[in-house]
């Protein structure tokens, strides 16, 4: 078959048989999914606003950090972090804070670690989530230079 | 790239029994020390997985499919070694795309991985997430926006540049 035509193919195969393989695949990996979705449930339980709210001082280099941790440890709707972000925000938390918060909130996630490295491989996992780390800081700081630097 | 059903990978295993006898276990604890507290996280994982679950059939459904009318070796062309840009167009778009928790989709990615995807596509699609289109006229509401549209062009820019770092790394080590 050449190569370079289209990505699909159907050669034949038995949809039945591959549904049956995909859903035994998620079904391996339900105790390391029920366990993420009982820690999401302790976070959201035992953390409330404040307590996040608390961890942020006022000084914007060592807020955008605190953002970012705590965001990356946070769990939850993206749009629960868009909610805190604006309260933070109105209490005088700097942007570039608030924006390594809500970026973080959705591109790291330390609780759902054990099941990244499971599936994708320990090595991989740590690179990925040390570069999302980094960029996440640089993306809040170009972010509101950009937004300085339109006024 | 690892054979995609050789005989130790179709027999079927548990995976992750311990974190989730150790979760067990963790609110076994916070149940003695915070029972109601503790029937509040219950509650508000049931309410997750309630959530997760369409999204776990729509993956089942889709990896099958993928599989049904894939030819593993037009994916290695498309998003493998020579995917090149139209590759990562892909990665991106679909991570734009994509709903749900990040680790909903694990399964499906570690599946296509096996066909040859490549993890520079992966940490890319990851990243991309970040961008919610649905959630855009909020963050426009709460953040304005000039912040809306920098932060979710850097979040792109960013996603593709962390996905040509992870296989510079990866290829270097």
């Amino acid at each position: 078959m050449d190569a370079g035509g289209p990505l699909f193919v159907n050669e034949r195969r038995s949809y039945r048989k591959e549904l049956k393989k995909a859903a035994i695949g998620i079904l391996s990996l339900m105790p390391m999914m029920l366990a993420i979705v009982g820690l999401v449930g302790i976070f959201q339980a035992f953390v409330n606003k404040e307590m996040l709210a608390s961890l942020f001082s006022g000084d914007a280099v060592r807020d955008t950090l605190v953002g970012t941790v705590a965001g990356g440890i946070a769990v939850g709707q993206a749009l629960i972090s868009y909610i805190l972000g604006g309260e933070l925000l109105q209490e005088g938390i700097s942007l570039y804070a608030v924006a390594a918060f809500i970026l973080a909130w959705v591109t790291l996630g330390v609780v759902q670690l054990p099941l990244e490295a499971e599936v994708l491989g320990v090595r991989f996992t740590v690179l990925r989530n040390v570069l999302a780390f980094l960029f996440t800081i640089l993306v809040a700081v170009a972010t509101v230079w950009s937004i300085q630097w339109l006024r | 790239m690892a054979p995609v059903d050789s005989p130790k990978q179709r027999r079927f295993h548990w995976r992750g029994l311990k974190t989730f006898l150790a979760v067990l276990v963790l609110y076994g604890v916070l149940a003695l020390l915070s029972p109601e507290k503790t029937m509040e996280a219950a509650k508000v994982s049931l309410g997750v997985l309630e959530e997760i679950l369409p999204i776990l059939g729509v993956v089942v459904f889709f990896t099958a499919a993928l599989h049904y009318w894939l030819d593993p070796r037009k994916l290695a062309k498309h998003l493998g070694e020579e995917g090149g840009l139209k590759g990562w167009g892909i990665a991106l778009t679909a991570g734009i795309l994509s709903h749900g928790p990040m680790y909903a989709w694990y399964p499906m990615i570690e599946d296509l991985r096996k066909h040859g995807l490549r993890d520079g596509y992966i940490a890319a699609f990851f990243y991309a997430r970040a961008v919610k289109i649905p959630l855009l006229p909020i963050m426009i509401h709460y953040f304005g926006w000039a912040f809306t549209v920098f932060l979710s062009l850097y979040i792109v820019l960013g996603a593709w540049v962390q996905g040509i770092l992870v296989e510079r790394i990866e290829g270097r080590s």
